[in-house]
């Protein structure tokens, strides 16, 4: 046979893992060149400038400058003012705060109800299983953004616990399929089977088995939740049904907009929105690194 | 009639199989409905703040008791919650889906003349959007891999992270306020109703905000499912053939990806539904989603437990639909009773 070569593992199919041998060790520099680096920094960037905010923000950016309303870009106020006089570069890194701490706080809430319903999901029988589905299913039906709208104007007070804890209440099915998915499929593996064999507990089962596994699986959806709560924050507090104007944040500011509109002070409307858009861009990318490649075979068209 | 006394009546079912699925799917969706309906008011009903005083307003601290009693009557608020469900659901059977709370008028009142709008908006970006996503697959299932494919790629990638909101305001700012070009929000000038050009000129603007958010998902998972039907046995047999690769993707391909895109399609109502409600708020558009945000805004209660039921029995029903589709368009799907798309 001789020597082992990639073309020897080409799998027909999709549902299949690259396969990397072993033999072949990719030098931490080559691992390192293949990062994002232009996310990577953009990202750091915009964290530790929201993280640091109050070392280099010229204003204070709960301040209303009542004579400087609408104004466009100057020195004194690097990105302008909106309609309240506040000085939108300020509130621009103060308000990233509140924007990340809801992505943070969300995907996390989202990420322990989907293992736990995921997990449960696919270890209970079939008939339960089955019944959780449509469950999930059932709950898929409603538009997420009409479920939000719904569960906001419940809770009644807006903050940034209650507006995560709305996001991740109504973002876990996607993570919760796949958790469910890969636990059957670990589950059905002889190495479980050798494991309950020698008489381990299911503490051990959960935590040495089943954890380790489908943390890589579940990696990609996990870090582009984070993007996700983002989006739904911006858009509820853009509704009015998120964060209030006094809570600062990229979605409170954009609340302004209808009132900008009526100005054409389009720095108002552009500047969050950009700040918005850059973030998730690059959360995206960290988030594609985790994907797993499927081998392609060539194209026989 | 022979037949039905030597087999009783489960001789149909057994005669005829779609008469048993078509009843199974009726049934699942009753049941469906029924949950959901529970599950919205027990939600609804635990809610802070009293309906009454949403109706009534300030006017309750003058009430007397049996003012009050009366009034409770009217809005259906008084017995236990159980008792209370009974008679909401029995009122929905017979058309009564209570009063809004905001509007003091039937909810159903509210929001009919609101259904035609949303639907107009809905259903053409939802065919404009499947129409561009298949043409965009194949082209870059066509070109795959050379530059034409990627830049496609790359663009709308980047399409898919502008919130969809932030673009509407971004193009109201342009084409509306800068340029003058389109209405900024409404359905139709006064009085302008049935004219169609008018309706059409508001729809441009949030139409372009539906298809740009949602048309990149779909043409993404419809290019890759062609990609992995060009590397299939029968496309190297039709190439063999010497059938041109347009051939080939629309007669061949396109057929075997079908159920997948009717799948996707049945999977997109409630992701086209979200995007009519940001849409239209961004719009102002005299629609069933503004009115959702309006009534969370003002908790009216009755008004969005209905909008969410018929969100729901829209989405419930179009997927059974696109079951049902699947199984004339690929027979494969039948006995397998499972769906292509979920692997």
């Amino acid at each position: 046979m001789g020597e082992v070569t990639d073309s020897m593992f080409e799998i027909v199919g999709s549902e299949y893992r690259e396969y990397v041998p072993g033999n072949v060790k990719r030098s931490r520099f080559a691992v390192l060149r293949k990062l994002p680096w232009v996310s990577i920094v953009v990202l750091s960037v915009i964290v530790l400038g929201c993280i640091f905010a109050p070392l280099f923000c010229t204003h204070d950016p709960s301040m209303f400058y009542l004579d400087h309303l609408n104004e466009a870009s100057s020195e004194e106020f690097l990105f302008g003012t909106d309609s309240l006089g506040r000085d939108i570069f300020s509130v621009i890194w103060f308000g990233g705060r509140t924007s990340l701490a809801i992505g943070v706080l969300g995907t996390v809430m989202i990420t322990v109800i989907g293992i736990a319903i995921g997990c449960v999901n696919g270890i209970v029988g079939t008939r339960a299983d089955t019944l959780m589905q449509r469950a999930i299913e059932l709950f898929h039906s409603i538009p997420t953004i009409l479920l939000c709208i719904l569960l906001m104007a419940l809770v009644g007070t807006q903050n940034v616990l209650t507006l995560s804890i709305v996001i991740a209440i109504t973002g876990w099915f996607a993570l919760a399929r796949i958790v469910r998915s890969e636990v059957r499929q670990i589950r059905a593996n002889e190495y479980v089977l050798a494991a309950k064999a020698m008489g381990s507990s299911f503490r051990h089962l959960v935590f040495a088995h089943l954890l380790p596994n489908i943390i890589p699986a579940i990696m990609f959806v996990v870090i582009s939740s984070v993007s996700s709560c983002i989006t739904m924050e911006s858009t509820l507090s853009f509704l009015g049904l998120g964060l209030p104007l006094e809570i600062m944040s990229w979605g409170s500011m954009l609340s302004l907009a209808n009132r900008a509109l009526l100005m054409n002070t389009w720095w108002v409307i552009v500047i969050p929105g950009l700040f918005i858009i850059v973030t998730l861009t690059c959360i995206t990318t960290l988030a594609n690194l985790f994907r797993k490649e499927s081998n392609k075979k060539s194209s026989r068209l | 009639m022979s037949t039905l006394s030597e087999h009783g009546i489960g001789g149909i079912f057994q005669r005829y199989p779609i008469i048993t699925r078509i009843l199974k799917n009726i049934l699942i969706f009753i049941v469906t409905m029924l949950i959901l309906s529970v599950v919205v008011f027990v939600i609804a009903r635990l809610a802070p703040g009293d309906p009454l005083v949403a109706f009534y307003g300030d006017a309750i601290e003058t009430m007397s008791d049996a003012e009050l009693d009366a009034a409770r009557h009217r809005l259906g608020l008084d017995g236990s919650i159980a008792l209370q469900y009974v008679r909401w659901f029995g009122g929905i059977l017979a058309g009564d889906f209570g009063l809004s709370l905001q509007y003091k008028i039937p909810a159903m009142d509210v929001i009919s003349p609101l259904i035609g709008n949303t639907l107009i908006l809905g259903v053409t970006a939802y065919l404009v959007v499947f129409a561009i996503a298949v043409v965009v697959a194949v082209f870059c299932a066509r070109y795959e891999d050379t530059w034409f494919d990627r830049a496609i790629c790359k663009i709308g990638t980047a399409t898919y992270f502008i919130p969809s909101f932030w673009l509407g305001l971004v193009l109201i700012l342009i084409f509306s306020i800068n340029l003058g070009w389109f209405p900024s929000s409404g359905a139709y000038d006064f009085g302008m109703q049935n004219n169609l050009l008018n309706r059409l000129e508001h729809m441009v603007l949030p139409l372009i905000v539906m298809i740009a958010s949602h048309v990149w998902y779909y043409a993404y998972m419809i290019r890759n499912k062609f990609t992995d039907e060009n590397r299939k046995d029968y496309v190297l047999l039709a190439k063999a053939k010497g059938l041109s690769k347009n051939v080939i993707l629309w007669k061949h391909s396109l057929r075997n990806v079908a159920p997948t895109i009717v799948n996707l399609m049945a999977i997109s109502i409630p992701h086209v539904l979200s995007g009519t409600v940001i849409a239209e708020a961004v719009f102002n558009y005299p629609g069933i989603g503004n009115m959702a945000v309006a009534a969370a805004k003002y908790h009216d209660y009755n008004l969005l437990m209905l909008l969410v039921l018929i969100t729901g029995a829209m989405v419930i029903l179009s997927s059974i639909v696109a079951y049902m589709i699947n199984e004339v368009i690929d027979p494969r799907m039948k006995d397998s009773g499972g769906s292509v798309w979920e692997k």
